[in-house]
């Protein structure tokens, strides 16, 4: 105060005029002001009717109508501006006099229907009437606390009630373990064994004589942590199987042509996918199905085994790590591995399989567990109780035998029972036998246009016989050359063909001796053919001959002739077909057309001229027709005169 | 005790030198439900079998010692099966150590001509009686519940009284000499059937 | 087991039985039939020691047959018969007491087996304490069991390698009391069986008996 300069202070005098607007540049526009017919209409305007209504709420609405007055301000003066000014000032006055007396008379009517108490009637309306007195500050504040109260009381019963919930838990899972336990009681045989539970996975009661204990244990699932959500697959009971049934395992069957190196036997991995679960059922069901079939693939192995080193055969059975091998036929191997998979080990093995052709023959491998099955039967039923009861246990059958002076045929009958492995390697051969005759009966038919070769396999068949009817007809000639009808009955070490005359014939194996077979049957249906053609034809059969023991002669089989003359006696065709020669057919011609034939002196006379003239061989090849039958045809036709 | 077979001559088959072990007990009526129950759980996975056999004992009385003693078996179930002739030796003394009687045994499976032939060879029939019962196996372990019943008139079956009213109760097993190991089986097996029927080894001479 | 008839066939003038033997070996292999294997018949004969009654007993017989391994028949002659097992073998080592075992009686015949068609033809050597004593032919058609539809083709079957020396309808078959036209079983094989041997015991006590 005593010596710096004295400060200035300039003074504007506060605006009269509202302002409008501040443009960009600072300019202010002023509203300009109000004339007095706008002011009486502004101020009639204020005049608020709803004030009035309720009395009751005068003295405090008139406090904040002050407060609201101020506040409103503003927004009345925008809402002027902006709609056109009225007409009359005591326009709005007059309708807001003329709606509170229509609002009167309403609510006068209303009462007078209150009063009948007929069409209406009043009930309190519960109201809080502190939410509207208090201040907002308050009504903020109260409402948190209570806000807050209620969250407590929530929180406190959602503790409770986890609580509940955990236990409750706790006690399903008890009672889940029970149910889960009856269930497997239910199909599965258990024992308690001291304080464990030990089940039954093995083939024993159906009649199994495997030695593998084959029990698994019962285990109560108890390892979970309870404040974690509980996975979807648990299960509160469990079953600990043996380290050795654990896995997937199978009975891989296959049948190879060369054998392969002795240094690679034994090493057939192959693995099979998971079997995929079925819905509803059980993780341990799935388990204990899982560990049964490797115990029942590893009871056939070992079953396979014991009878393949029991067994003596001209080649001797190989026993190899997880692998038989066994020689049906010589260069033909057959194979049967038991495949065994753990799940760690699957990984890294699967993948160089993928590349291996697929060569099992799931037929066996499920005729194998048949045969096992019906061999657990055979255990079961064989142990029938003795009658009397004094009797010693044994089969019934072979009790008989002594008393009732069986013979050895009827013995052999009671005591043969061939083992496992002796069918299956019947089966396998039986089986190739049959995909071996169907490979080459349909390589000749390829290989072969003329004559056509059908075979028509039977869709039922035995384990150990099939059978298969082969015609050999030619194309347009189906109807006439029907002579050679084979029915192949395929058994398990030959090929019995039955003729259409009732001839049978067997055949070993050899591939070779089916297919000389045939084809010197389809050279014999040629000859046949011509002999069906001449009826036909009306020309004669002279002479006919299945088989010629004159001329070259065939490799295979023998070569067929026939001789045919025409309807007058004229000419003759002789044909001489053979299955390695091909055909030769020769054409006689009468005497008298022979030009070149010398004259002789001793048949002068004109009756020999109609003696029989000399041979020409006929250009078959060269022949037109589609196959030998129709040269055949036409040639016949040439040859007949026309009538 | 018995001396071993002396094969004087060929023996062209059969098997020389069996023995049958053989703990005996009995049961009351009322109780063979609960026995049978026991002996289903125990048992082989079969089917509870029952049986109905006539039994005639034979004897031949030699000129000196003992008769010669030959029990022949028929089953009135199965009547086409063939008789069942045994022979059963004295059961072995001494060895307190073995639980179970040990005694020979021929078994002989016969056409039914047997009774004429029995006759024919000098055998008189001493008495017969009918078992019927159930029959049970474990393994090599024969279990026989039976009921036996007096036979009325000689010969016939259908007319029969029962002697007691309990049942007998067998456990036995068949092996060759010397495979004392079964009657170990037996007596475990025995000591699973307590206490519904205590399984003992009865001396049949001391009964007589 | 079809109907079978048993006969004795003569040692044919200035031959060994071995050599007759051979000889119809030779004739039944002309004739077309396979030789199948061997066989066997034996015969035990026992005699109770004791007899209560004081009557002569009767001879027991147990007999065996290749034919049927697993039997053991046990015969008294004329008398009933039984089939048993072979545990009936042990049962008579048990029985020894009471029945003895007439040792030097056991008579077997042993030899080849020929199948013609449905014919089994047995020629065997009959031997009796290892000395050979005669020829035994079992000839069984295995077509039939009722000997008297079969017996005429079998005859004539015989006759033509046995030549003069064919049986008559053997007495088993005849002297049933129902007939020939019931079905046969094994006994009646072993008691024309038991039948020859007992005619060949006989023939040992006759001096100059065509035994080499």
């Amino acid at each position: 105060m005593s010596g710096g300069p004295a400060v200035r202070v300039s003074i504007e005098s506060s605006c009269e005029r509202q302002v409008q607007e501040v443009s960009l540049d600072g300019v202010e526009t002023y509203v300009p002001p109000l004339s007095m017919s706008q002011n009486l209409a502004k101020l009639a305007q204020r005049i608020d009717f709803g004030q009035g209504s309720d009395s009751e709420e005068e003295e405090p609405n008139g406090e904040s109508r002050d407060t609201d007055w101020n506040k409103q301000e503003p927004e009345e003066d925008e809402g002027l501006v902006k709609f056109q000014p009225c007409l009359w000032p005591w326009d709005s006055v007059r309708n807001h006099l003329r709606s509170a007396l229509t609002e009167m008379c309403v609510l006068h009517d209303v009462l007078s229907i209150i009063k009948e108490k007929k069409y209406m009637a009043l009930d309190p309306v519960s109201q809080d009437p502190t939410a509207a007195k208090t201040p907002q500050v308050f009504q903020l504040i109260s409402k948190k606390k209570s806000l807050a109260n209620a969250a407590q009381l929530l929180l406190k019963g959602a503790e409770k009630l986890s609580k509940s919930v955990a236990e409750s838990q706790e006690q399903r899972r008890q009672r889940d373990f029970n149910t889960e336990l009856l269930q497997l009681r239910s199909q599965w045989k258990l024992r308690k064994v001291g304080d464990k539970i030990l089940g039954d996975l093995s083939y024993r009661s159906a009649g199994s004589l495997f030695n593998h204990h084959g029990t698994f244990e019962v285990i109560k699932n108890t390892d979970i942590d309870l404040d974690k959500k509980i996975p979807d697959d648990y299960c509160p009971l469990n079953v600990q199987i043996p380290s050795d049934l654990e896995g997937s395992a199978y009975i891989k069957v296959s049948i190879q042509k060369q054998s392969p190196d002795i240094g690679d036997l034994g090493t057939v991995s192959l693995f099979r996918r998971q079997p995929k679960a079925k819905p509803g059922s059980q993780a341990w069901h799935l388990k204990l199905e899982a560990a049964q079939n490797v115990l029942l693939c590893k009871e056939i192995f070992a079953q396979l085994s014991r009878e393949a080193v029991q067994i003596k055969s001209h080649i001797p059975h190989i026993v190899v790590k997880n692998q038989i091998i066994s020689q049906p036929f010589p260069g033909l191997q057959l194979s049967i591995s038991l495949c065994h998979s753990n799940i760690e080990k699957k990984n890294h093995r699967a993948s160089p399989d993928k590349s291996k052709p697929d060569d099992h023959l799931y037929v066996l491998e499920h005729n194998l567990h048949q045969l096992i099955r019906e061999f657990h039967k055979q255990n079961l039923s064989s142990s029938v109780m003795p009658h009397p009861a004094s009797a010693p246990f044994g089969p019934k059958r072979l009790r008989l035998a002594g008393p009732m002076a069986y013979d050895k045929p009827e013995i052999n009958c009671l005591q043969h029972s061939e083992g496992l492995l002796e069918k299956i390697i019947k089966q396998a051969k039986h089986i190739f036998l049959r995909s071996r005759t169907a490979r080459t009966i349909d390589s000749l038919a390829s290989r072969i246009e003329d004559p056509q070769i059908q075979a028509h396999w039977s869709n039922i068949n035995d384990v150990y016989e099939s059978s298969v009817k082969v015609l050999i007809t030619s194309q347009g000639y189906e109807q006439i050359c029907k002579s050679i009808q084979l029915q192949l009955n395929i058994g398990v070490e030959q090929i019995r063909v039955v003729h259409r005359d009732g001839r049978v014939i067997s055949l070993s194996h050899q591939e070779q001796e089916l297919q000389d077979f045939l084809l010197s049957q389809m050279s014999q249906h040629q000859v046949h053919a011509i002999q069906q053609l001449a009826k036909v034809m009306g020309w004669h059969v002279l002479s006919f001959s299945n088989h010629v023991g004159l001329g070259a002669i065939e490799s295979i089989g023998n070569a067929s002739a026939i001789t045919v003359a025409s309807p007058n006696g004229e000419y003759a065709i002789s044909v001489r077909n053979g299955p390695e020669s091909g055909c030769k057919v020769l054409v006689q011609f009468p005497r008298g057309q022979a030009k070149d034939l010398p004259k002789s002196d001793v048949l002068q006379d004109g009756k020999w001229s109609h003696l029989r003239g000399p041979y020409k061989e006929v250009h078959w090849s060269r022949m037109e027709g589609k196959n030998f039958v129709y040269k055949m045809e036409l040639l016949m036709a040439a040859l007949t005169p026309c009538p | 005790m018995e001396a071993p077979p002396v094969t004087v001559m060929p023996v062209t088959g059969g098997t020389i030198n069996m023995m049958e072990y053989l703990l005996q007990g009995s049961v009351l009526d009322q109780s063979l439900d609960s026995l049978l129950h026991r002996l289903r759980g125990l048992c082989d996975n079969m089917e509870p079998e029952s049986f109905a056999d006539h039994e005639l004992v034979y004897l031949l009385k030699g000129q000196q010692g003992n008769p010669f003693i030959l029990r022949a078996r028929r089953s009135l179930a199965h009547p086409t099966a063939p008789w069942h002739l045994r022979y059963l030796g004295q059961p072995e003394v001494g060895d307190k150590s073995r639980h179970a009687l040990v005694r020979n045994c021929v078994d002989v499976a016969a056409s039914h001509s047997l009774p004429d032939f029995l006759n024919e060879m000098g055998f008189r029939m001493d008495h017969e009686f009918v078992a019927k019962g159930h029959i049970f196996r474990k393994g090599a372990l024969k279990v026989v519940v039976s009921k036996l019943s007096r036979v009325l008139v000689p010969g016939n079956t259908d007319n029969t009284e029962p002697l007691s009213l309990s049942y007998l109760v067998e456990l036995s097993v068949l092996a060759p000499a010397g495979q004392d190991t079964v009657s170990e089986d037996m007596r475990s097996f025995a000591e699973q059937l307590k206490p519904l029927v205590h399984l003992e080894k009865i001396d049949p001479k001391r009964l007589m | 087991m079809g109907v079978t008839c048993v006969c004795q066939v003569p040692v044919a003038e200035g031959k060994s039985v071995q050599q007759t033997v051979e000889q119809l070996h030779k004739k039944l292999e002309q004739l077309g039939a396979m030789k199948q294997g061997s066989f066997f018949v034996d015969c035990e004969t026992y005699h109770a020691t004791s007899n209560a009654s004081g009557q002569p007993s009767k001879l027991l017989y147990v007999m065996h047959n290749s034919e049927t391994p697993l039997s053991c028949l046990a015969l008294f002659e004329g008398g009933p018969f039984l089939t048993a097992d072979a545990n009936f073998d042990v049962l008579m080592v048990k029985l020894k007491s009471h029945f003895q075992n007439a040792k030097g009686h056991k008579v077997e015949s042993r030899g080849a087996r020929y199948r013609y068609c449905d014919f089994l033809v047995k020629v065997g050597t009959v031997t009796m304490s290892s000395s050979a004593r005669g020829i035994s032919v079992e000839v069984e058609y295995c077509a039939c069991v009722v000997p008297g539809d079969c017996w005429n083709l079998m005859k004539e079957f015989m006759q033509s390698f046995l030549g003069s020396s064919v049986p008559e309808l053997p007495a088993v078959f005849s002297s049933k009391p129902e007939g020939l036209f019931v079905p046969t079983d094994c006994m009646d094989t072993m008691s024309q069986y038991l039948e020859l041997f007992s005619k060949v015991r006989k023939q040992q006590v006759l001096p100059g008996s065509s035994v080499r």
